[in-house]
């Protein structure tokens, strides 16, 4: 069985793939990474013929780990509820056996055996659902979970899907995997042709607080700030180049943003915390009382939602006026 | 001379405080500036008392267990803070006030414990006994609080623990008010044991001799010293570094005598605070880094210093 090189992947990408768009990230991603984050070789039976069964996959992930499948996986152990919510929009929901206690997306998931809450795996509760592939967010105790796998025999691929071209690349990664490609250039293609595309400015500036004391806001390096940005809206710590980062109250009212955006685990129509609040009343977001409020797994979670959460955050922004 | 030194220090440290900030305020409007007046302002005045606070309690606390180690936080008192802190998360409790409450019942509660085991095998607060206990009520308390956080959901607990490794963000008018009219009382009382506690300086029998009552006087000491710290955690977490310095250096300038060393900690420890936090929001602005760091990078190049002078003489 040959396997091809990565260049030759890339080749196929640029000819095949999501167009010229993809190929540039794609080739930025290899210029800074090193090569790390590619996606590297399909396998092409030595015959030509191209059945899901007698196909081989072999893949560079996120850790730069080399991973080869003999087949498309077939029976699979998500530990990240993103990861598992692409597998339901890449049509591989069927062979999801094992989730964690987070993946509640789509709800078919929740049918799905829950192996732990994926923080720190429980990697005998993964092997005992006797996965042919293990996903994993990147993370120290997931790589050191990935070895121990490789070790029974399973394969295990860390996945990157911190953001929106993340997920892109993802798709297309977890396509292969599962001999999905198609529906994986396709998710691929509608998030790549969403960031080329934000919606027209609405003027509104606003801050992504995220934790109240001490003050939190969301960085430019985050999945929220890209959202905000497709949403027509300009975040105003987008210089923060962390996705998140602690940050002076007279700071925030310096930068005097028109909306206060919090996220919130359970929908309610109360104001936040940081209404009530005096220190805050500097914030003259606070003291109108506009505030933007995202509930649940829609915004928090990169993935083939995308569009979704860009239109309701768009939505909500504009009720709340500028 | 060494007073107006540390006086000068202590005003300067609290004017850097009130004029330089991430925002831009010009020193002309810095009367009218909204930043200052509902934002800088009571910060400063929070830091300089709960900086204060802190040394003040470490100052007492090592007279108590008579050991040079010992901080405001030994007994236990972050460990039972941080427990209450994260249960009152994990039980949803509302309210602004929640989670500061929340850390000083917490605090109490491990200060109840730890002065309980204490008087075990009599009814002395044996400082060995005390320090010990200190320790495991803490330890446990902290195995409690990871449990709880291991078993429940992530992001909200973690910010919990962000809160309580110490900040002053939370400072406003109203947080000024509380900590003005509850300081007052513990820091009387230390005060008052400042001479009781230079005679127990020379060991429980010879104080029993001099005619000191030593058992009242401990007692007094632990819980008042314990309560100032407890309301520190509540207005601004766990703030590290200026309990257990500050009065040491401040030792090596006044000598061992309790009667100016407590007020002498007092403005030492404001004036590193009020100074450490007018780095931690300004050095890496738009950004902040976390005060308890700041404490322990200005903090100990200055105890060394002191500690070279000391040896030295």
């Amino acid at each position: 069985m040959a396997l091809r090189t990565e260049a030759q992947t890339l080749a196929h990408l640029r000819s095949v793939g999501g167009g010229p768009f993809f190929a540039m990230r794609l080739w930025a991603h290899r210029t800074h990474l090193a090569g790390l984050l590619t996606l590297a070789a399909v396998a092409a039976c030595a015959r030509g013929e191209r059945t899901a069964a007698q196909r081989g996959v072999a893949i560079t992930d996120d850790a730069g780990r080399r991973v080869t499948l003999a087949a498309p996986a077939r029976r699979i152990v998500s530990l990240s509820p993103a990861i598992t919510e692409l597998l339901f929009a890449l049509g591989a929901g069927d062979r999801v056996v094992g989730r964690t206690t987070w993946c509640d997306y789509p709800p078919a998931a929740e049918a799905v055996p829950n192996v732990g809450d994926g923080l720190n795996p429980n990697v005998e509760a993964v092997a005992a659902r006797h996965p042919d592939l293990v996903v994993l967010y990147p993370s120290q105790v997931n790589e050191t979970a990935a070895r121990q796998l490789e070790r029974l025999g399973i394969a295990a691929v860390v996945v990157r899907q911190d953001r929106l071209q993340d997920v892109a690349r993802a798709a297309r990664l977890l396509g292969f995997l599962t001999g999905r490609e198609a529906a994986g250039d396709s998710i691929a293609g509608v998030i790549s042709r969403g960031m080329a595309a934000p919606a027209a400015p609405l003027g509104t500036r606003l801050a992504v607080v995220v934790w109240d004391n001490p003050p939190m806001v969301i960085g430019g390096g985050s999945y929220l700030d890209e959202l905000a940005t497709l949403a027509g809206a300009e975040n105003v710590f987008r210089d923060v180049r962390s996705a998140s980062a602690t940050v002076a109250l007279e700071t925030i009212a310096t930068r005097d943003p028109d909306v206060i955006v919090l996220l919130r685990d359970t929908a309610s129509s109360e104001p936040p915390r940081i209404a009530r609040r005096p220190e805050w009343q500097a914030i003259r977001a606070v003291r109108e009382r506009r505030f933007v409020q995202l509930t649940g797994s829609l915004f928090g979670r990169p993935g083939p939602r995308a569009a979704a959460a860009v239109a309701e955050v768009r939505r909500l922004l504009r009720e709340v006026g500028r | 001379m060494k007073w107006l030194g540390l006086a000068l220090a202590a005003v300067v440290a609290f004017g850097l405080a009130v004029v330089l900030g991430p925002a831009h305020v010009p020193l002309s409007d810095l009367a009218t500036s909204d930043i200052v007046r509902s934002l800088r302002l009571p910060r400063a005045i929070l830091a300089f008392l709960v900086g204060g606070a802190l040394a003040l309690s470490g100052a007492s606390l090592q007279a108590l267990v008579r050991n040079p180690l010992a901080d405001p936080f030994l007994l236990g008192l972050s460990g039972g803070a941080g427990l209450g802190a994260v249960l009152a998360i994990a039980l949803h409790l509302a309210g602004p006030w929640a989670l500061p409450l929340a850390a000083f019942a917490g605090a109490l509660a491990a200060m109840a414990l730890v002065y309980r085991l204490g008087l075990v095998g009599g009814a002395e607060l044996d400082p060995r006994v005390l320090i010990l206990a200190g320790v495991v009520v803490g330890a446990f308390a902290s195995a409690v609080t990871t449990a709880i956080v291991s078993l429940s959901e992530a992001t909200e607990l973690r910010n919990a623990f962000l809160w309580l490794w110490g900040g002053l963000s939370g400072a406003s008018w109203d947080t000024v008010l509380v900590a003005c009219v509850y300081f007052p009382i513990p820091v009387a009382v230390l005060v008052a044991a400042a001479r009781p506690l230079d005679v127990l300086a020379l060991g429980e029998e010879p104080a029993r001799h001099l005619g000191t009552d030593v058992e009242p006087l401990k007692r007094r000491v632990y819980v008042a010293a314990s309560l100032l710290t407890a309301a520190a955690v509540a207005v601004s977490g766990v703030i590290g570094f200026v309990g257990l310095v500050v009065p040491h250096a401040m030792r090596a300038l006044w000598g061992h005598r309790h009667r100016p060393l407590f007020p002498a900690a007092f403005l030492g420890g404001g004036a590193l605070l009020a100074f450490s936090d007018t780095v931690a929001r300004t050095v890496v602005a738009p950004r902040e880094l976390p005060v308890g760091i700041v404490t322990a990078l200005v903090g100990v190049p200055v105890f060394a210093f002191l500690l070279r002078k000391w040896t030295a003489s």
